[in-house]
């Protein structure tokens, strides 16, 4: 009788918890839908402020630079993660803990003390060389800096995961390098691959932070144009991009897991 | 050499020949590469400071034999073998292939193929490509590769494994497939590293006996390694056992087994009735069991040493030993202390002078033994043999 009282209190807890975690969104994505102009009654089912938003250059601008950042950065720290990844992975037995934690501590740094960081960087690089413009160019290389560990992460949790013989097989079948490569080891970690793609895709949509201190006049994504417009007010077409942007993430953060589960099949 | 290794090498040469024109009528097997002797001259081996893989290996395989490297594990004989593939480098020393110095060539460039101990086959890859992977790594044909995929399963009977995903098959499928993966390359030295160790005891024995028609169908250079004594014996023309990088001994089934030259290589082999040697003449010896009469021709360099006798020529409780010149007949009194039933024969555990004695006696017409009865050992000196320490 008391095992079960403790269980139902568990499982009230839980789902509290999604109530904490799921309620504000829900309630962001439901006024999304609202008629009225104000956030603080329901008058009825609309689609105006989606409209609305299509209209707005600042918005669809700002939506092209969250997109062009995301995938340039995530393919250029796929590329180079796993490069790493891959590094770690061969030299595992050597002790190369120091360096392991170098790569990681981009994780765990607050991204306020990250972002201050790369803004202090970049503009000392522009001040002696006038290269560096605070821009796009410099997002997408905070960008790709603080999404390289997890890319790094996953493909050598995946790689640490296979029989480490079937190294030796590809060798032992005739394999050269390239095709080693080319033939086994990109084919047997494409999932993973895949899964870190998506990832970095939704920390680099997902991030403000460290993209307001390295962005540029020109260069304002989704998220910093929110920042700036809520300063004047929530309004419904607030709203409307947050109800997206949820929408945009949640798919490409469930692409991720499927695809890693899939990879560790 | 022995006995065994010649009788074997004549029948697959037979088995060969048949091949052989059996490969003219099919056009396909034309191009079936000779077997390679293989030679390893002074190999050493160190992993770290202190552990030591092999210590100055020196061997010779002949081509198309069946070759064991047996021996616990850590002895060094997967370290041998990985040389063979490519996937060591030895510190010092030179691997010897067809007559080839190939101790700087890169596995991918030797012709040579390994059936790895947990068969490594690509998770990514169906069957068939899992098979065609070596062929398509040498660039070779889509058509030789379909063709030598269907042939290869159906040399090894795989049936309709060939177009199941991987993760779909059993540990003994896996087995065939790498198997077949290995061989579909027509390696001039197929090594497999203890490869049937996974499987359950029915499997295993079945695919012992596969393994070796195989062998002598092909005609291949087979390097095996296993920590299995008894597999080894089944298996293998020429048995080399390792301990601590060193080979111990190199010979036949029946050398290794019944003349194992040091303490070392009889225990690995099974035997339990070794005695320490005090003094010793000409055709007698001093141990605990006292003094026991041997036969001359069996005399060693080794004066000292280890008395090995063997549980299955003791006879026990026989009427007539020997009736020719019984004065010369080794007897012993002992009691039984254990008994172990196995059917086809019973192992009794014998105490002897004071020390304990295995013996085996086949189940035939016998009464059988009960714990406590007093039992004279008859002892035959020509099966007494000296083992070095």
């Amino acid at each position: 009788m008391k095992k079960r009282t403790l269980q139902r209190g568990l499982s009230g807890f839980w789902w509290l918890t999604l109530v904490f975690l799921y309620l504000p969104l829900a309630v962001v994505v439901f006024f999304s839908f609202n008629a009225a102009n104000s956030a603080a009654r329901f008058t009825g089912f609309s689609l105006r402020w989606y409209e609305r938003l299509l209209g707005n250059e600042q918005i669809i601008s700002a939506f092209w630079n969250s997109m062009v950042l995301a995938i340039v950065s995530s393919v250029l720290a796929l590329v180079i993660g796993c490069l790493i990844g891959y590094g770690m992975y061969r030299h595992r037995h050597r002790k190369l803990g120091w360096l392991i934690v170098l790569i990681y501590l981009p994780i765990v740094l607050p991204d306020i003390v990250f972002g201050i960081s790369e803004m202090a960087f970049f503009v000392s690089i522009h001040r002696y060389t006038g290269l560096l413009q605070p821009g796009l160019l410099t997002m997408i290389i905070s960008h790709v800096t603080f999404q390289i560990p997890f890319v790094a992460l996953i493909v050598y949790s995946r790689l640490v995961g296979l029989d480490p013989t079937l190294f030796e097989a590809a060798k032992d079948l005739y394999a050269t390098p390239f095709k080693r490569a080319w033939h086994f080891l990109l084919p047997t970690i494409k999932p993973a691959l895949i899964s870190a793609f998506f990832l970095s895709f939704t920390l680099s949509i997902d991030d403000f932070v460290i993209s307001f201190f390295t962005s540029g006049p020109e260069s304002a994504t989704l998220p910093i144009y929110i920042w700036g417009a809520i300063k004047k007010g929530v309004t419904p077409e607030i709203n409307a991009i947050a109800a997206l942007m949820i929408g945009a993430v949640a798919i490409a953060a469930l692409m991720s897991l499927l695809f890693n589960r899939q990879g560790q099949r | 050499m022995s006995h065994p290794t010649t009788v074997a090498k004549t029948a697959d040469q037979g088995e060969t020949e048949k091949s052989r024109s059996n490969s003219t009528r099919q056009s396909s097997e034309r191009e079936r590469r000779e077997p390679s002797s293989i030679e390893l001259k002074g190999l050493h081996k160190r992993f770290g400071k202190d552990t030591v893989a092999l210590d100055d290996v020196d061997l010779t395989i002949e081509a198309g034999e069946f070759f064991t490297l047996l021996g616990p594990s850590g002895c060094g004989k997967t370290t041998l073998l990985r040389m063979l593939a490519g996937l060591e480098e030895p510190d010092a020393g030179h691997v010897c292939i067809g007559g080839q110095d190939v101790t700087d060539i890169p596995p991918h460039k030797r012709s040579v193929n390994t059936v790895f101990q947990s068969y490594a086959l690509f998770p990514h890859l169906s069957v068939r490509d899992n098979l065609a992977f070596g062929l398509r790594m040498r660039g070779e044909s889509k058509t030789e590769q379909r063709r030598k995929v269907d042939e290869v399963a159906e040399f090894i009977q795989l049936g309709s494994l060939v177009d199941r995903p991987v993760d779909q098959l059993s540990g003994g499928q896996r087995q065939r497939i790498a198997l077949a993966r290995a061989l579909i390359c027509e390696p001039n030295v197929l090594l497999l590293d203890e490869p049937l160790s996974a499987l359950d005891a029915g499997l295993r024995g079945q695919l012992q006996v596969e393994l070796q028609r195989i062998q002598k169908r092909l005609g291949m250079t087979f390097v095996f390694v296993t920590h299995d004594q008894a597999e080894a014996m089944v298996m293998s023309d020429r048995i080399a056992v390792l301990d601590g990088g060193i080979i111990q001994q190199v010979g036949s089934p029946s050398e290794v087994y019944e003349h194992p030259r040091n303490a070392f290589v009889a225990r690995f082999m099974g035997h339990d009735n070794l005695y320490a040697i005090h003094a010793s003449g000409d055709d007698w010896v001093d141990t605990e069991l006292g003094r026991l009469r041997l036969d001359p021709a069996e005399q060693r360099e080794e004066q000292d040493g280890w008395l090995l006798i063997r549980p299955e020529t003791l006879e026990l409780n026989a009427e007539n030993l020997n009736a020719e010149n019984p004065e010369n007949y080794n007897q012993l009194q002992g009691k039984v202390m254990e008994r172990l039933y196995r059917g086809s024969h019973v192992e009794y555990r014998l105490e002897v002078e004071g020390v304990t004695m295995m013996a085996t006696a086949s189940n035939v017409g016998q009464r059988l033994l009960n714990v406590g009865d007093k039992v004279t050992v008859g002892v035959c000196p020509d099966d007494l043999v000296r083992v070095a320490s």
